[in-house]
């Protein structure tokens, strides 16, 4: 869906921003683009809608080289959020919103409906926060209305440079959860420095140094085989932690019991799925006070996890880090 | 009407070295007294031969007096609005002449409603001093009277001036006020 090939950007005072990029993006991925300050990330990002043009090297979007069309007509299909969110202080929170839509001329009955569904969605009442203006807003509430001004056009792109960033962590927590659980099904790029938060939000991450490609993975294999030293470095103490994140229960269960039974009955409301992370289990678990909590994958059972399995399979975790500090 | 448009226009312009020595330059001849300006121009067209008396020159000192403020506060105004908020718009795909008028303008209306006011008073003000290069008007009346120390003629150029500045003043707040996006304005409960 999106392709960046052999993407390069140096600035006229020689800085080399970005050198030799090359990755693809699958339709409805959410790649997020990890790294430290200058290393290129969110430069990479705004290459996509062309805030940025690159020096070198092309970017496909659908296969279309986007350097052949108009940079104003792009950016009207790609969402934009950004750290500081940017709302339009003179304009209400709907205005806002529908920003890009009237750009595109949408009617004004279908930007009013647009309007409500993204409110609804992003959790704010619709008739209470239409009207209002950003400086009556929370930081939480306007960094939500950000990113339904970034989807309101429904674009099929959508680029979020550390979106979240200038929110307390309480907050951000939040947001991050509210934000996986939209489940919005858009080929998103997400620009983060935070791991965590990359493990949480990404189906694929780039790890940037420099402006060069380290490592590109999922999130479970880049923590468990980081490509050379500095991912590893990256990662640093945060390994174990980032394993209990990355791993899912479906690496625990042994294989013997993985085999889908047509189980009747309704999921019980306390379960885990297949596909949980191990700090989802532990919390299930503590939440449950279970020695044994059923698993399911979609719907099917297929079999039960014991918590001292849990804990062995933790352990072994343990062991294996047993090297590192 | 020269200077909003000059304003935006230096507000854009690259060059910033040049635009700096620009307004420098504005800022120098702001200070300059206007009674001194407006000698400074007769002494010029005295020079270049054109009237030295009545209405031209005045206007002319009224039009640079009276462009400066105007041209500091446009361009003031576009530069303090935030970054962020233009590089959004730009991200979101707005023509930059979208996002003058509809983002940059109204954003920096309060900064270029002051610079028009300020323009406008003081302009007032000067114009009667125009009258000591015999263009006419109340300024006549008060340099007649300064003269010939009655108080009438003196009575009768001041307070027509200083009434007539009141008012246009008061008349331009309410534009400000009526032209002021209700975001803006502070009169809405703010949340910090």
């Amino acid at each position: 869906m999106i392709r960046f090939d052999q993407i390069n950007k140096t600035y006229p005072n020689g800085l080399k921003a970005v050198c030799d990029l090359s990755l693809e993006i699958e339709e409805g991925q959410t790649l997020v683009l990890l790294g430290t300050s200058g290393s290129g990330k969110t430069t990479t990002m705004k290459m996509v809608n062309r805030l940025i043009e690159p020096t070198s090297g092309r970017i496909f979007i659908e296969d279309i080289d986007i350097m052949k069309k108009d940079p104003i007509e792009l950016r009207r299909k790609i969402g934009y959020a950004i750290q500081h969110i940017g709302l339009f202080p003179h304009m209400t929170v709907a205005e806002n919103i529908a920003v890009v839509p009237k750009l595109l001329k949408w009617s004004e009955d279908k930007i009013d409906k647009r309007i409500d569904e993204l409110l609804s969605l992003i959790g704010l009442e619709p008739e209470q926060f239409k009207h209002r203006y950003p400086a009556q807003l929370s930081g939480g509430q306007r960094q939500r209305i950000g990113v339904a001004r970034a989807l309101a056009a429904d674009p099929p792109v959508v680029l979020m440079d550390e979106p979240f960033g200038a929110l307390d962590p309480i907050t951000r927590e939040q947001l991050q959860k509210e934000f996986i659980e939209m489940e919005i099904k858009k080929t998103i790029i997400f620009v983060t420095h935070d791991v965590f938060e990359a493990v949480k939000m990404g189906d694929r991450i780039a790890l940037l140094d420099s402006g060069r490609l380290q490592q590109l993975a999922t999130p479970a294999e880049l923590v468990e085989n980081p490509k050379n030293e500095f991912v590893d470095q990256f990662l640093g103490q945060h390994r174990f932690q980032l394993s209990l994140l990355t791993r899912t229960l479906k690496t625990i269960i042994p294989e013997t019991e993985q085999t889908a039974s047509t189980c009747e009955g309704p999921v019980p409301l306390q379960h885990l799925r297949a596909k949980s992370s191990i700090i989802e289990a532990l919390d299930m678990f503590k939440k449950s006070g279970k020695t044994a909590l059923p698993v399911y994958q979609k719907r099917l059972f297929i079999g039960n996890l014991q918590k001292a399995e849990l804990l062995k399979a933790i352990t072994g975790i343990l062991g294996e880090r047993g090297g590192t500090t | 009407m020269i200077a909003l448009p000059l304003g935006v226009y230096l507000s854009k312009s690259r060059h910033l070295k040049l635009v700096s020595i620009i307004m420098g330059l504005a800022g120098i001849i702001q200070t300059v007294p206007s009674l001194a300006l407006i000698a400074f121009i007769v002494v010029i067209f005295a020079i270049i031969s054109l009237p030295t008396i009545g209405t031209v020159p005045a206007m002319v000192a009224l039009v640079l007096y009276a462009l400066l403020p105007i041209l500091r506060n446009t361009y003031t105004g576009i530069r303090q609005v935030d970054e962020s908020v233009i590089e959004v718009a730009t991200g979101m795909g707005m023509k930059p002449v979208q996002i003058l008028f509809s983002i940059e303008l109204p954003l920096s209306l309060p900064v270029i409603m002051t610079g028009i006011r300020i323009s406008t008073v003081w302009t007032i003000g000067v114009a009667t001093l125009c009258g000591l290069i015999g263009a006419g008007g109340l300024g006549d009346l008060i340099i007649k009277g300064l003269r010939s120390i009655q108080i009438d003629y003196l009575l009768a150029g001041t307070i027509p001036a200083a009434i007539l500045a009141i008012i246009f003043d008061w008349i331009l707040s309410l534009v400000e006020k009526w032209l002021t996006p209700e975001g803006l304005s502070g009169g809405v409960e703010s949340r910090v």
